[in-house]
């Protein structure tokens, strides 16, 4: 259950996951600040008549009635003015507007009284005009000198209009005021119902976004932790974005972000809905760009590699390496560098020079400077040539040609050294390899030898155990001995035949007669020669066969790998089995495939089989040398094929491999 | 019949002293030699009839020995040797030797091979031509008579084996496929599987031969066919 809830920790979907999540809640807590930022007033007042929209309204109202009274009158005082006909024409239509701007209204009340006059001007119509609007909790007072405001909340009115300098030089005194609670009917009264509403959901809007937030950076600090992780205190896994060279991104996500802003500086101008949805959908992109970036470097750090993996690093370390390799001598000379330079500083003083001094001296500096560039060419084509050599000389040594030649005096200077180390890698590769040439062959003799000298007394033995057979033992347990003595003596003899046939046979001391031999056929042989123990041992052996099967190998030697493999057939196959003979036929190669069951478990290793002395019972008790497969083996490789032992549980399988019998027009032996 | 003699020359004591037990047995007298130069003693001094000679010896070894002996001497040589490779058997058939025994043998092959040469050397003129009669070596089948004989010792064939070692004994040398040798005893085209042909010659060859692993007469080519070979 533990290790299940970690292994989620760090799941690729639950990164998904987190990740989408806090990009909902990015956009969620985003969103929700730029509806905060579009609805600051109703976010800081505390009544609608607090805010700017009120006050904006209410100003245009007062400054409507200011205007009506003090200046416009009525269409009479107009048309009377004697002004321009255009003008006239202006203030009528004004006029109008207010006229039908104070009569859309039934929250405001207003009274304008001229103090030489003592006339009101008002759309109150109680008695006492003055106190109706001071009971008002909202009013305002204006005359040419003074303003006074009252309102229930300790806000501020803001003017938006100076309109003691639109009464100046008259006598009027205004009143205003909107009534609370507003009556239905006008834009204050919708107003309000809005700002109510705003005012509700932003309550909602606030949670919404702090808890987006959270959430979000809840998120951001479960993928710091587990990004670039797989499982717990795994290794670092990084992905193809942070492949990307740290400051190359950190310049894109720059780039990115200077582009997103300066959409958005667009978008502002319109200010409205739209502005929201286009300023979203382009945090959406950032965020994306952004929390891959970032996560990019956690990996990065946590990996160590923040520095390293820069381009900056990069370059400064290749050109240091550069300078370093330069003057430490590790790929060339300090001298052949300085060479360079004189080179290039000889070619352009002397090309300088020569454009300077006229056209006698340009024309003996350009043939100075075929001259030296002939000499320089000469020189470098000498040293490309040395180097072919050289290299002509490794790819002779690659191929195994040890008593190449390398002539030395042909080298330049600049590849003398590099020679010189070439040959004394081909000295000792030759010592090497004679010497292990050397020891082979010793080898080799060495087991021919002994095993000639062993058959000597070895026939004696074998004669004299017979003799002893044929006398007449009254002893009834030396005669169990004398058979004892006959079984262990031809054991030997089995032995030691097989060990100089291994030994000439790894050591390829052996003639390969080709010829065209067919695996079908040989199968039958087998099988022929093996047919009574084929019988007592109780297999149920399988030919599958249809066609002759013709391969180029040595009849006598493929005989003796087929008979190894039968007789371990036989000798280690598990009672009542069935051992399947496979012939095949590639493109290129016969193959003969035995597939038998173990009698034993075969715990040992298909290369190990192959080995001399190697068998599969390790207990060693039944007859045989132990040399059969490495001698089948190396009979085989002898003849070009390939032999190849698999073991897949108690199943044992053999496969040689010889190459196909290419009919050539002078095969005169074709069957009749 | 007066004894006849048989050398045998070996450096090795024991190998000599054995020899002679098993041929005493069967009636042979028995001259001992342990090196080339005493062989060759020997047998000026005496009347030989077959010699068993080891190749490895000092002084004289056995090939020099071969062809010291064949200079004067027509009779049957038996070399033995602990050199086992095809090379080494050649070159002492080609020296002169009649057989070529390898170390370490079987005691009862080596007699068998010592009747054998005998034999042969001592029936040599009594061989009258018969007509219809398929002779390589001392292998003979005689056609009339149905009669398979080795030494002139008979030896029972089945009917299909007969069949085999007269169509061999008919085309000496040439190799027959599986296939082609049931088809031409069997009358009847082959089944691919078909293994008795294999059996069947093995069971001739155990009849035949002096040892079946190693035959003189009916050999075995690999992956290719039989043949009985031609001498």
């Amino acid at each position: 259950m533990d290790t299940k809830s970690k292994n989620i920790r760090y799941a690729l979907g639950t990164k998904i996951a987190a990740t989408i999540l806090a990009w909902i809640c990015f956009l969620s807590a985003s969103g929700s600040g730029l509806y905060l930022l579009d609805h600051n007033e109703e976010l800081t007042s505390k009544s609608y008549f607090d805010t700017s929209s009120f006050q904006l309204e209410f100003s245009n109202l007062l400054h409507n009635v200011i205007e009506l009274n003090t200046f416009l009158i009525d269409e009479e005082t107009i048309k009377s003015s004697g002004q321009e006909h255009k003008i006239i024409q202006n203030n009528l239509m004004r006029l109008n507007r207010i006229n039908q701007h104070l009569s859309d209204t039934v929250n405001f009340f207003f009274l304008v009284i001229d103090t030489n006059t003592n006339e009101q001007m008002t759309n109150i119509q109680s008695p006492d005009k003055i106190k109706f609007i001071e009971d008002m909790p909202f009013n305002v007072y204006y005359n040419e000198y003074d303003s006074m405001y009252t309102t229930s909340y300790d806000s501020r009115y803001h003017y938006y209009y100076d309109f003691n300098s639109m009464l100046a030089g008259t006598n009027y005194e205004v009143y205003a005021s909107v009534q609370e609670p507003l009556q239905i009917g006008d834009i204050f009264y919708e107003s309000n119902i809005t700002y109510n509403q705003v005012k509700a959901t932003i309550q909602n809007i606030i949670i919404l976004g702090i808890a987006s937030f959270i959430i979000l950076l809840a998120c951001i600090i479960y993928l710091v932790w587990v990004t670039g992780k797989r499982e717990k205190g795994g290794n670092i896994v990084l992905i193809f974005v942070d492949k990307i060279y740290t400051d190359i991104h950190l310049l894109l996500v720059i780039i990115a972000a200077m582009i997103s802003i300066a959409l958005i500086g667009q978008f502002s101008y319109y200010g409205s809905t739209e502005t929201i949805i286009a300023a979203s959908i382009i945090l959406a992109f950032d965020f994306w760009i952004g929390i891959s970036y970032f996560l990019s470097m956690i990996r990065q750090i946590k990996n160590k590699q923040l520095i390293t993996n820069s381009l900056t690093y990069t370059i400064l370390k290749t050109f240091t390496n550069f300078i370093k390799m330069c003057f430490d001598g590790k790929v060339f000379k300090v001298w052949l560098m300085f060479l360079l330079l004189v080179y290039a500083g000889i070619n352009s003083i002397v090309f300088a020079l020569s454009l300077l001094g006229g056209r006698i001296n340009f024309l003996a500096g350009l043939i100075f400077l075929m001259f030296f560039n002939t000499l320089i060419l000469i020189f470098l084509g000498k040293s490309l040539a040395s180097l072919s050599i050289i290299m002509e000389s490794t790819e002779e040594l690659s191929k195994g040609n040890l008593d190449y030649k390398l002539n030395s005096s042909k080298i330049s200077i600049a590849f003398i050294n590099l020679a010189e180390n070439l040959q004394s890698i081909q000295m000792g590769l030759k010592k090497a390899v004679a010497e292990a040439i050397k020891g082979e062959r010793m080898k080799t003799d060495l087991i021919t030898n002994v095993s000639h000298d062993l058959k000597t007394p070895l026939t004696s033995i074998v004669t004299y155990v017979d003799l002893l057979k044929k006398e007449a033992l009254d002893n009834e347990i030396a005669n169990g001995y004398v058979d004892i003595l006959e079984e262990k003596s031809s054991r030997l003899k089995n032995l030691i035949e097989d060990l100089i046939e291994a030994s000439k046979a790894s050591s390829g001391n052996l003639t390969v007669k080709f010829e065209k031999v067919d695996l079908h056929e040989l199968v039958l042989q087998t099988c022929g020669e093996y047919e009574e123990l084929i019988k007592s041992s109780e297999l149920d052996i399988r030919i599958n066969s249809e066609f002759p099967t013709l391969v180029t190998a040595d009849g006598k030697y493929m005989w003796r790998i087929i008979e190894n493999l039968m007789s371990n057939v036989i000798k280690y196959s598990l009672k009542n089995s069935r051992v399947y003979i496979d012939i095949i036929q590639t493109t290129t190669h016969g193959q003969i495939t035995v597939k038998n069951i173990s009698a034993t478990a075969l715990d040992i290793s298909p290369e190990q089989l192959t080995e001399r002395f190697i068998r599969g019972d390790s207990s060693r008790t039944t007859e045989g040398s132990g040399l059969g497969l490495s001698i089948a083996q190396s009979l085989t490789t002898l003849q070009g094929g390939i032999f190849k032992i698999e073991i897949d549980g108690d199943l044992y399988k053999a496969t040689v491999s010889l190459p196909l019998w290419i009919s050539q027009s002078t095969d005169n032996e074709e069957n009749d | 019949m007066s004894s006849l003699n048989i050398l045998v020359c070996d450096d090795e004591i024991a190998i000599v002293d054995a020899l002679e037990i098993y041929l005493k047995q069967e009636n042979y007298g028995v001259l001992k030699a342990y090196t080339g130069t005493q062989a060759l003693k020997v047998l000026s001094e005496n009347d030989i009839h077959l010699i068993i000679l080891d190749i490895m010896m000092p002084d004289l070894d056995g090939l020099a020995t071969t062809l010291k002996i064949r200079e004067t001497l027509n009779i049957p040589i038996i070399l033995l040797s602990a050199k086992s490779e095809d090379t080494d058997k050649i070159i002492g058939l080609n020296f002169g030797a009649d057989d070529y025994v390898t170390k370490p043998f079987n005691p009862l092959e080596l007699l068998a091979r010592v009747k054998s040469q005998m034999r042969r050397y001592t029936a040599l003129g009594s061989i009258a031509e018969k007509t219809n009669v398929l002779k390589t070596g001392a292998l003979e089948l005689d056609q009339d008579t149905k009669e398979l004989r080795l030494d002139d010792e008979p030896i029972k064939l089945t009917a299909t084996e007969y069949g085999i070692v007269k169509l061999l004994m008919e085309n000496l040398g040439r190799v027959f496929s599986i296939n082609q040798i049931y088809e031409r005893v069997w009358n009847e085209p082959s089944f691919s599987a078909e293994n008795t042909v294999a059996v069947h010659i093995r069971r001739i060859r155990e009849k035949i031969e002096i040892n079946s692993k190693d035959p003189k007469y009916l050999k075995v080519v690999w992956g290719i066919g039989y043949k009985i070979e031609k001498y």
